[in-house]
């Protein structure tokens, strides 16, 4: 299959050392580690142990140990999850199953199916092709097919429902189908068993919509006298085991002892040179991929600007894109042999990407001498067609090409062999996500090469301090959060749509109190009828299962558009949004960089059926920022532990945001053009999780005194000079930096989180705790959608006053927040979690090298902050972290104290997001 | 029509009056002939208002246009036998302002019914919780120890929920759900609201729009749904609102009219053609003579055989049924009904079917059965309940020829059908069949079954199985009026594939979704399932289609 024949480990075409001493130009020695991680031998067993005689003998390689291991679990009707590399042969575990299972009910006369849900289509085809291929070299009359949206309708539809043993499709396919299951009665009464294929991408708002799937699936299924089994496939992740049995509320053997061999492996992170020039200030996550908006003054930033002196270096606050840094690195290592395949994190810049690599070439002569050398570089992602994929792919694995710049698409399970090297373009967000891109590199036993190119934003930069973080036995966690009851409403309509509900479902598809709460507010909404005791019916608008959105919590889903009369190539390609989003960063007028294209939002239709957003693509030398006004209401703990003196909580409340207004910052000198343009747009009530942590009184008084003589003299609101602005601040810049770095931690994305720092956290509890809490002191009604236009800012007065009037001095502390109707279960990890993440929390804040009091973006700056990182103080956010994590001495502050208990400046309510 | 009771009152929404040319709203007025015409609120439309005054003769209303000397002003019902009154609110803030003067006059009134289009229910999911909204208003101003009715253009049609509400807060003691199964308030201090929605009905992208309500004893006895396309030129099949406003210009404006104006001019109208124009002068003539019209030599399903079809009929428990409790057969031939019914345990949902299927293959082993509609209802469900609970008779149940009128006529095109939708019961009552009267429904029935079961309290068991008899037997009627009735004459003899292969003229122009239970394929979401023809019709009423 290789290309390169040779079995010497150490006889490959280039070594992280030999990188750094070839690649042109000057390289600050601490801007690269090169890391060195040791092989596995393979560890086997022979088919026979496992497998019954007739597969065994059919099967012409030894089982890896965790296939067998697997294997005999399902043997012994449990259901698993295998967590183990990329390329460890996960599918032939459930494909060895399926033959099993065929094989046992034909030995008997009859039938036995498998249901395999895979992530996306592409893999839904390739994994068609390879299971089909799998099971005519076992000599198995084994039907599998496809059936999704892109099945041809009618005949053929049936045709697969009434005749393949094996279907795959995808959850949003199940959920249609479900309406119609007595079509599937016979492959559904047949099920042995039910494959989740790369199930660590289900979390989030979507990880909930497919827990509730597949309890639909479940009831289904169990209508049927159906009891499979399930397999779960999933990237190494930090709870396989607790995020399986969350998305199948079934037990769940996790094998993850990984017996497949892998060579030793170089890993090379490597931050891109500091550049002292200005142009760099929109870098905002993933919208910021390419500072110079077109490829000339991407270029033009080379050679002369690039380097700044010495007497820079200590405060870099701009490094050179790894958008232009990667493609260097892909043309490098093609140039020296090495099969190189360079992840991007969009369609655009992977074709961006093989340019500039051709670019960067001719751009180096003296180097590149034979400027043809490994010059066949491909870009790949789903934008192309399937054939030219397959091209692509086939083209890789037999070596005709030198390189392929990919997107994500590469990294789920599709087979394209093994290359020699691996480059990543930026931090891909999470540890999973970065082992399986790196898993591409390594033919067999021999040495492979990865690269990671840092961009300059939060956890990209902390990963360049904290390399050893790579490699840390943990990886985050994935949340799948069943509590949500947004979304479980909308799933019990589904559900009874299907089957009638009744007395089996309580304490099976919910807890019974749940079950009937939720029955009865569709039968008070006329949307259900009869009851639990016989049976109850949807009776509402037709097929509520077309009102699921599967990235959305309340159902409403935005699909984003290409305004008319524009070229489709310029589609955006975006997956729909939820409203949330919509309203932060899509409003009209707002300039949005994806995939390294600058789009305008022309046109937002909020209006149901189908809210949709409309883009077009555009050139301005702004970005936009908006405005946002949060605040958190009524908030009421559910639960509550000390962390040290601190106190931290978790429940839930209600979040008001406000994005009123924007600002047109320039692209080139941060400068803003245009201030507080209206957005148009309805504020947002959301009810909501969250977790806030109370700071002890003794440390507030000691952080006020240490730093009040802080301040920030253009501050707005007339607090410039305020007392307590620095210790603020701190909270703030604490708030930031934790919810910056819990991707480190867990796999949340951290657009669908929020925080308040606040000086009066009683100020937004509910004053009425314990009592009917649905109508909060500001008036706001029941249904907050409608109200809270007229009372943002009616809210925010009514904490003020309720500051001013509390008893007792409130504490302070800050809030972290599920930002999505009814929350994700983020708030609720992160409490679980929170001493890890503070603790990388503070190390990112104290080993940034921005060396400045307010931060930088790659640490405490946040894009989203709706207070324009204004106040932001490191020093006081590290001492509180310190404090929290008893890393510092109780008494460090003592020095600060005032005497007198009760000594200093009455505390304004501030309050920052 | 069906025979009615009591007085009506034609509930319009404002969006059924838009761009509605007047003849349509006649037609609407000459065919439901209601009492009154109240313009549904909560919104101010004034031109609706006005449109609806100039088009009916009965007394029109448009609630938030109403501000008389008190708060509530009445709505007068004038028949032939009574006079009744309705009373109408302008909205809730009219209750709250004098709650007295209010509950005096609901009190002094029957029935008790009241207009009021911005009382409705609001869902907070994230609280598992349905409000409703202004129940404070209501428990002000509303009688107690008494159920009232209020209707609401905020709910559509068939939300029916019975809310008790302490009467000095508003706040929810209780909601009652299947009031037409039973409705009591409960005690003095509880103010008890009935109710019912007689807004538009969400379908595919469609809504229906018009309610008609028969008000009788102490409120209201039934509430029908229908879609203004089911009136006047648009209820002929092809012709939607461009086509309509075309025929206007001609001139052409009701389907006398349309019946009056040569084929040839008809087919020059753009994208209408001959067959088409054809088409149109047919279904017409079916709709304004009650005659129902074969387009095709296609015989009908069965009527070669030699015994004729058994008519099938079948009722559960719900839309997502968990027992087929009564399954009813009539056999034309011998002209005689026979009805297999769970009278005794309700948790057995295997022994009708047993002896349904005993005597089915046992006694009539070689004949074929018909349905309304089955595809989606009945054979669906005894499919799969025979496979669950009988599943040794599962091969002989699939074996069984079964044949669905409905299919051949409407969804194979081989017959035009009259009625205003193609509900059973429209068609046959429009064909000329009388029915039994039971006053039930698909719904009814089926709450009344799930009472049965919970309580053991024996259903009027006659009147149930009257119900499900006069729905094989209705099926039978239409079935011969069909076989009787006029065949595709020679030069329309292959009407049919002129017709699959014109262009398809204004595909958006189909009728819309008809009313309680008729509905199309769907017009959003995911479209391409309609491809797949069982799905091109929706059950989503209990009653036969």
């Amino acid at each position: 299959m290789s290309n390169h024949r040779s079995t010497d480990p150490t006889d490959v075409p280039i070594t992280g050392d030999d990188l750094l001493e070839t690649f042109p130009r000057y390289r600050d020695a601490e801007d690269v580690t090169v890391l060195e991680l040791p092989g596995r031998e393979a560890a086997t067993v022979p088919p026979a142990t496992v497998l019954r005689p007739e597969l065994a003998a059919s099967l012409e390689e030894a089982l890896y140990t965790h296939q067998a291991e697997a294997l005999e679990a399902l043997a012994r009707e449990e259901n698993v999850c295998v967590a183990t590399s990329t390329s460890s042969g996960k599918t032939r575990i459930y494909a060895l199953q399926i033959a099993r299972h065929v094989l046992e009910a034909r030995a008997r006369g009859e039938e036995s199916t498998a249901y395999l849900l895979y992530p996306t289509k592409a893999l839904s085809r390739d994994q068609e092709r390879s299971l089909n291929d799998f099971f005519d070299t076992l000599d198995l009359e084994i039907t599998v097919r496809v059936y999704d949206g892109d099945t041809e309708y009618g005949e053929n539809r049936r045709r697969i429902r009434e005749e393949a043993d094996v279907i795959i499709t995808n959850f949003a396919g199940v959920n249609t189908y479900l309406h119609d299951h007595d079509r599937w009665a016979r492959f559904l009464s047949a099920c042995d068993l039910l494959v989740i294929d790369e199930s660590h991408t289900y979390t989030g708002v979507h990880g909930m919509h497919v827990a509730w799937i597949v309890r639909r699936l479940k009831r289904v299924l169990s209508y049927y006298d159906a009891d499979p089994r399930y397999v779960l496939t999933s990237a190494t992740i930090g709870n396989p085991g607790e995020h399986s049995e969350a998305l199948i509320d079934e037990p769940v053997t996790v094998i993850d002892d990984d017996g497949s061999p892998t060579g030793p492996r170089e890993l090379v992170v490597w931050n891109p040179p500091p550049r002292a020039r200005q142009d760099g200030a929109d870098d905002r996550d993933d919208w910021s991929q390419v500072s110079g908006r077109t490829d000339s003054t991407a270029e033009s930033a080379d050679d002369s600007a690039e380097r700044v002196t010495e007497a820079d270096a200590d405060a870099v606050l701009e490094r050179v894109p790894a958008t232009v840094e990667a493609p260097r690195v892909l043309s490098h290592l093609a140039y020296h042999d090495a099969q190189t395949l360079l992840f991007t994190p969009s369609r655009k810049l992977a074709e961006l990407s093989v340019k500039r690599a051709a670019k960067f070439r001719g751009d180096n002569r003296r180097t590149y001498v034979n400027p043809d050398r490994g010059s066949a570089i491909e870009p790949y992602h789903a934008g192309h067609s399937r054939r030219q994929r397959h091209g692509t792919e086939h083209q890789l694995k037999t070596g005709v090409l030198d390189g392929v710049a990919s997107t994500n698409a590469l990294e789920l399970g599709i087979d394209v062999g093994e290359m020699d090297a691996t480059v990543q373009l930026g931090y891909p967000g999470q540890r999973q996500s970065f082992w399986q891109q790196i898993g591409r590199a390594g033919r067999g036993a021999k040495r492979a090469l990865s690269v990671l190119v840092a961009e300059h934003r939060t956890l990209d930069q902390y990963v360049v301090s904290h390399p050893d973080y790579l490699l840390e036995a943990d990886v985050e966690d994935a949340v799948v959060d069943v509590e949500n009851d947004a979304v479980f409403a909308q799933h019990v309509r589904c559900a009874a749509d299907e089957l009638a509900l009744s007395e089996d479902d309580a304490g099976s598809f919910a807890d019974r109190e749940r079950l009937e709460r939720a029955v009865e507010m569709w039968r008070r909404a006329g949307q259900l009828t009869g009851a639990l005791e016989t049976g109850v019916s949807y009776a509402g608008p037709p097929r509520p299962q077309q009102s699921i959105s599967l990235y959305a919590t309340a159902g409403e889903e935005y699909e984003v558009r290409l305004a008319d009369g524009v070229d489709e190539g310029h589609d955006p390609e975006m997956e729909p949004l939820a409203r949330e989003r919509v309203l932060r960063d899509f409003h009209e007028g707002a300039v949005r960089l994806h995939g390294g294209q600058q789009y305008e939002v022309v046109a937002v239709d909020h209006g149901s059926p189908r809210p949709s957003v409309t883009v077009q693509p555009t050139n301005v030398d702004y970005y936009t920022r908006t405005r946002t006004d949060v605040t958190v209401l009524d908030a009421v703990s559910e639960e509550s532990r000390e962390i040290g003196d601190f106190t931290l909580h978790f429940g839930r409340g209600r979040v008001l945001v406000y994005h009123g207004t924007y600002d047109e910052v320039g692209i080139h000198d941060g400068t803003t053009k245009s201030r507080a343009i209206p957005t148009e747009n309805p504020p947002l009530s959301m009810e909501t999780q969250l977790c806030w942590l109370e700071v002890p009184k003794r440390l507030e008084r000691g952080l006020v005194e240490k730093y009040r003589e802080f301040s920030l003299p253009d501050l707005e609101d007339g607090l410039a000079e305020t007392a307590h602005l620095g210790y603020a601040g701190g909270l703030h810049a604490a708030e930031h930096a934790i919810i910056g770095v819990a991707p480190l931690e867990l796999m949340v994305d951290k657009r669908d989180l929020g925080g308040l720092a606040t000086l009066s956290i009683d100020s937004h509890l509910d004053q009425d705790a314990g009592g009917d809490a649905r109508d909060g002191p500001s008036g706001i009604g029941p249904d907050g959608s409608d109200d809270a236009p007229r009372n943002i800012a009616a809210a925010e007065a009514t904490v003020r006053e309720i500051a001013m009037d509390l008893e007792r001095e409130p504490a302070s502390g800050w809030f972290v927040y599920d930002g999505i109707e009814g929350g994700l279960g983020f708030a609720r990890a992160i409490y679980d979690n929170y001493e890890a993440v503070a603790e990388r929390a503070r190390e990112l804040i104290a080993g940034c090298d921005c060396g400045t009091v307010g931060g930088c973006p790659a640490c405490v700056m946040d894009d989203q902050c709706g207070n324009d990182n204004q106040p932001l103080h490191r020093e006081a956010a590290v001492d509180v972290l310190d404090q929290l994590l008893g890393d510092a001495d109780e008494t460090a502050l003592e020095p600060y104290l005032p005497d007198e208990e009760y000594g200093g400046d009455r505390r304004p309510p501030l309050f920052y997001a | 029509m069906t025979a009615r009771a009591g007085p009506t009152l034609l509930a319009l929404s404002p969006s059924a009056l838009a761009d509605r040319p007047e003849a349509t709203l006649r037609d609407l007025g000459a065919t439901l002939e209601p009492d009154a015409v109240s313009v549904l609120g909560p919104s101010r439309d004034p031109q609706a208002f006005a449109r609806a005054r100039r088009a009916f003769d009965a007394p029109v209303v448009h609630p938030p246009l109403e501000s008389g000397r008190g708060p509530l002003s009445t709505l007068a019902l004038d028949t032939a036998d009574e006079t009744l009154g309705v009373s109408v609110a302008p909205d809730s803030r009219a209750l709250r302002a004098t709650p007295e003067t209010v509950a005096d006059e609901l009190a002094a009134s029957t029935p008790c019914v009241l207009v009021c289009d911005d009382v409705t229910t609001s869902v907070r999911p994230t609280a598992l919780e349905t409000t409703l909204e202004h129940a404070d208003a209501l428990a002000s101003a509303l009688p107690r120890d008494r159920v009232t009715t209020v209707l609401t253009g905020s709910e559509p049609a068939g939300y029916d929920e019975l809310w008790h509400l302490a009467s000095e807060t508003g706040t929810v003691r209780a909601v009652d759900h299947d009031p037409f199964v039973a409705c009591r308030s409960t005690n003095e201090d509880a103010v008890s609201v009935r109710l019912r929605g007689v807004g538009p009905v969400e379908g595919y992208g469609e809504s229906t729009g018009v309610a008609l309500v028969t008000l009788g004893g102490d409120g209201v006895e039934r509430i029908e749904t229908y879609d203004v396309t089911d009136f006047g030129l648009e209820a002929v099949s092809g012709i939607g609102p461009k086509t309509a406003a075309r025929l206007a210009d001609l001139g052409v404006r009701t389907r006398m009219e349309l019946l009056e104006t040569p084929t040839e001019t008809l087919a020059d109208l753009p994208g209408v053609g001959r067959g088409r124009a054809r088409t149109l002068h047919q279904h017409a003539r079916v709709l304004e003579t009650g005659e129902p019209r074969r387009l095709t030599d296609e015989s009908l399903p069965g009527e070669n055989w030699s015994t004729p079809p058994l008519c099938l009929d079948i009722e559960t428990d719900g839309l997502s049924p968990t027992i087929i409790w009564q399954v009813g057969v009539y056999d034309p031939a011998t002209d005689e009904y026979r009805a297999f019914v769970e009278r005794t345990d309700p948790s057995d949902p295997g022994s009708v079917l047993e002896a349904f299927c005993d005597w089915l293959l046992g006694i009539h082993p070689d004949r074929a059965l018909l349905t309304w509609n089955g595809w989606r209802f009945d054979y669906r469900h005894l499919g799969a309940f025979i496979a669950k609970h009988v599943p040794y008779y599962a091969d002989e149940w699939e074996a069984i020829p079964k044949f669905d009128l409905y299919l051949w006529a409407v969804g194979d095109d081989n017959a035009m059908l009259p009625g205003r939708t193609n509900a059973l019961a429209d068609v046959a009552s429009a064909l000329g069949y009388e029915d039994a009267g039971t006053g039930l429904d698909g719904a009814r029935t089926a709450a009344a079954y799930q009472q049965f079961v919970r309580t053991g309290e024996a259903l009027e068991w006659d009147r149930h199985e009257a119900y499900c008899e006069d729905d094989c037997r209705a099926l039978w009627h239409v079935y011969e009026r069909l076989r009787d009735g006029p065949r595709a004459d020679s030069t329309a003899s292959n009407t049919a594939s002129d017709r699959s292969s014109e262009p398809s003229v204004e595909s958006t122009d189909v009728p819309a979704s008809g009313s309680s239970g008729r509905r199309r394929g769907p017009t959003s979401g995911d479209a391409r399932n309609a491809n797949e023809r069982s799905e091109q019709t929706e059950q989503t009423g209990l009653g036969d289609f």
